[in-house]
């Protein structure tokens, strides 16, 4: 009998080519990061307990659910909105089999659990370019005042269902998009990505979540 | 056009799908104590298939599927486009669910 591994691999393992793309130059417009080895759990209030599920996630992570579309960073996760009474929970993948114990031990009887973790693929995108490059195929308004640091979206880009996130401004004092994609339309995704961010030259990496 | 969800504010109108009318009420007899069968089987029928052809403001049921996956209820007139109110739909979320008849 033949032994059978699973191999498991990134969704973008084609797509992704590292390195530079686009134009050439000594500027960087936009930096393509997919960020691997995340935990990711989606957190669904159960009926009339939406207050014991923020309570549970506040002792756990030590911060307030968000309860609008926010994303919010505690100890060990951040949360991010996904609808109402419902959020995603992403951290970096340590001990995946503890991480997800502990979760479903805090959230017991007040929320329902789902584990996402090979589920979806995450895109990071800044640089000073990286907004124009996700203008174009996002109905957002990503304005500073529209869409600040903090702010969350479940959106649809090329009609494909996108959480769109943004994060603390990077080193270089740009702006930091996360978007979370199903790993069946990531290399779709990812595509649309890089063919948006071509013209401002593009540097492309996949990366452990720390 | 554009649809300001209660949930996410205001997106574009891809994100969403009409769903109809949402004043028609499923008839039910429990709770209104009864009829003939013949009451029964018009109130169906009525319910299933008879719909007002609204110029002006109407309820309709909006789901914001490319959005927060929210079912929605918005007050929109049919001639001008114009949303007079977007609110949730009973029962989305972990609200208590919607009891019978409502
Ligand atoms: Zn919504």
């Amino acid at each position: 009998m033949v032994d059978y591994l699973w191999n498991t691999q990134s969704p973008l393992q084609k797509a992704l080519v590292p390195g530079r793309h686009g134009a050439a130059g000594a500027h960087v417009g936009v930096t393509l990061n997919e960020v691997r080895d995340i935990v990711l759990v989606q957190v669904m209030a159960r009926r009339g307990k939406a207050a014991d599920a923020a309570k549970a996630a506040k002792k756990l992570f030590g911060i307030e659910a968000p309860a609008t579309p926010k994303a919010v960073t505690g100890k060990t996760a951040t949360l991010i909105w996904s609808g109402p009474d419902q959020f995603t929970v992403i951290a970096p993948r340590t001990d995946e089999a503890s991480q997800l114990a502990a979760m479903v031990q805090v959230f017991a009887g007040s929320a329902s659990l789902s584990d996402q973790s090979d589920g979806r693929c995450l895109i990071r995108v800044s640089g000073p370019r990286g907004r124009d490059a996700i203008a174009k195929f996002s109905s957002l308004d990503l304005h500073d005042l529209a869409f600040p640091v903090g702010a969350a979206a479940n959106t649809s880009v090329d009609h494909t269902a996108v959480n769109l996130w943004r994060e603390a401004n990077g080193a270089d004092g740009h702006p930091v998009y996360n978007m979370l994609v199903f790993t069946s339309f990531a290399d779709s995704l990812w595509h649309t990505v890089v063919d948006s961010s071509l013209e401002y030259g593009v540097e492309a990496a996949s990366a452990r979540a720390a | 056009m554009r649809i300001a969800c209660p949930f996410c504010g205001e997106r574009e109108n891809g994100e969403f799908t009409y769903l109809g009318d949402a004043s028609p009420k499923r008839p039910n007899f429990a709770v209104d104590s009864g009829e003939s069968p013949e009451g029964v089987e018009d109130a169906f029928y009525d319910y299933v298939y008879l719909r007002d052809n609204v110029a002006g403001y109407m309820r309709e049921y909006w789901y914001h599927g490319g959005g927060c996956r929210s079912w929605l209820i918005a007050e929109r007139n049919t001639v001008t486009h114009e949303f007079r109110s977007v609110t949730a739909a009973p029962g989305v979320g972990a609200a208590k669910p919607v009891q019978a008849g409502e």
